[in-house]
């Protein structure tokens, strides 16, 4: 969480301005993005659902009941987490959905450059990491908004309660089932060397 | 001493196990510890996105913000709603065609009539059929 997300909070007793939410938004767009993409596994979904969670903090922002925010980061980690969920939800409609385009997806991420000694280093952990989100598709929505958060995130099990307005023990309980679910990927993850 | 296994390590990653006193007194599970640290932090590292997109996200965001609102939820129920109606105005269609044939007045009067004048009531009228077989 930047220090323009802190900025932010102390500044809404006013209005908040278009170039501080700019800068805001700059400081956080990355991270919501991937977030919104962990969750939804498709790039072009992502980029609607962070482009609709900066649009509702923007409205939620401007609306004069709002009271000043303790965390701004945390604020919107959790309108990005309940808009993609929404989206997930609507997804088991939508039988007709194309399937996101593996090129595309590329074309915009790269892993980055990891610092490590070899190429081999960096081939396993974009491979097992692929692997690993890919079996993010065997949770349930909050099975998978618990773990992305835990892993991704590195979130403490209260600030994810918070997110999920959830209690601690049912977190706790979700992100168990999920690491059960994900014991194979979790193994190649890890202890497969 | 009981080593930690694979399932401990996992647990204690995502936070669902604390460390306990055998890692105080295991260097072996220490390293393993320490070992896995490093391998998360290279797996959950953010890739690079590129600065294009990010450009285009916030030039789509900026247009948003100061278009106006649609008042998309209204749209939401719109369906349901004209669903609701149709039922509706279905089932009563349906009950006044099976509502019971008016009468005349005539017809009510001279029942009327009937009913005052008969020193039984109507409802033992069933009852003596039974008898006249």
């Amino acid at each position: 969480m930047g220090v323009m997300a802190d900025r932010l909070g102390a500044s809404l007793d006013t209005q908040a301005s278009t170039r501080e939410f700019g800068t805001w938004m700059a400081s956080e767009q990355k991270r919501i993005f991937l977030l919104c993409r962990r969750l939804l596994q498709d790039v072009e979904e992502a980029d609607s659902a962070t482009q609709d969670a900066f649009l509702k903090a923007w409205q939620a922002l401007n609306r004069p009941e709002l009271k000043e925010l303790e965390d701004a980061g945390r604020w919107l980690t959790r309108i990005a987490v309940n808009t993609c969920l929404d989206r997930l939800r609507s997804r088991r409609w939508q039988f007709w959905r194309k399937r996101p385009n593996q090129q595309d997806e590329q074309s915009i991420l790269e892993l980055a450059a990891t610092g490590g000694p070899n190429a081999e280093d960096h081939f396993f952990a974009t491979e097992i990491a692929g692997k690993l989100e890919g079996a993010l598709e065997k949770l349930s929505l909050r099975q998978r908004a618990v773990f992305t958060l835990r892993h991704y995130e590195d979130r403490s099990m209260a600030e994810i309660a918070e997110i999920l307005d959830l209690d601690i023990g049912t977190v706790k309980v979700h992100l168990f089932r999920a690491t059960a679910k994900l014991r194979e990927e979790l193994h190649d993850l890890y202890f497969r060397h | 001493m009981k080593h930690w296994n694979e399932n401990d390590f996992s647990e204690w990653l995502y936070g669902l196990k604390n460390e306990d006193h055998h890692l105080e007194e295991c260097p072996e599970c220490r390293g393993e510890m320490q070992r896995l640290r490093t391998v998360r932090a290279r797996i959950t590292e953010q890739p690079e996105i590129s600065q294009d997109f990010l450009a285009a996200q916030r030039r789509g965001i900026y247009r948003r913000l100061y278009e106006p609102r649609h008042n998309w939820a209204m749209l939401r129920w719109a369906l349901p709603a004209v669903m609701v109606l149709v039922m509706v105005f279905g089932l009563t269609l349906q009950r006044s065609r099976r509502a019971a044939p008016a009468i005349s007045d005539e017809q009510l009067f001279s029942d009327l009539t009937a009913i005052e004048q008969s020193a039984e009531p109507r409802a033992i009228a069933p009852m003596h059929k039974l008898f006249e077989q």
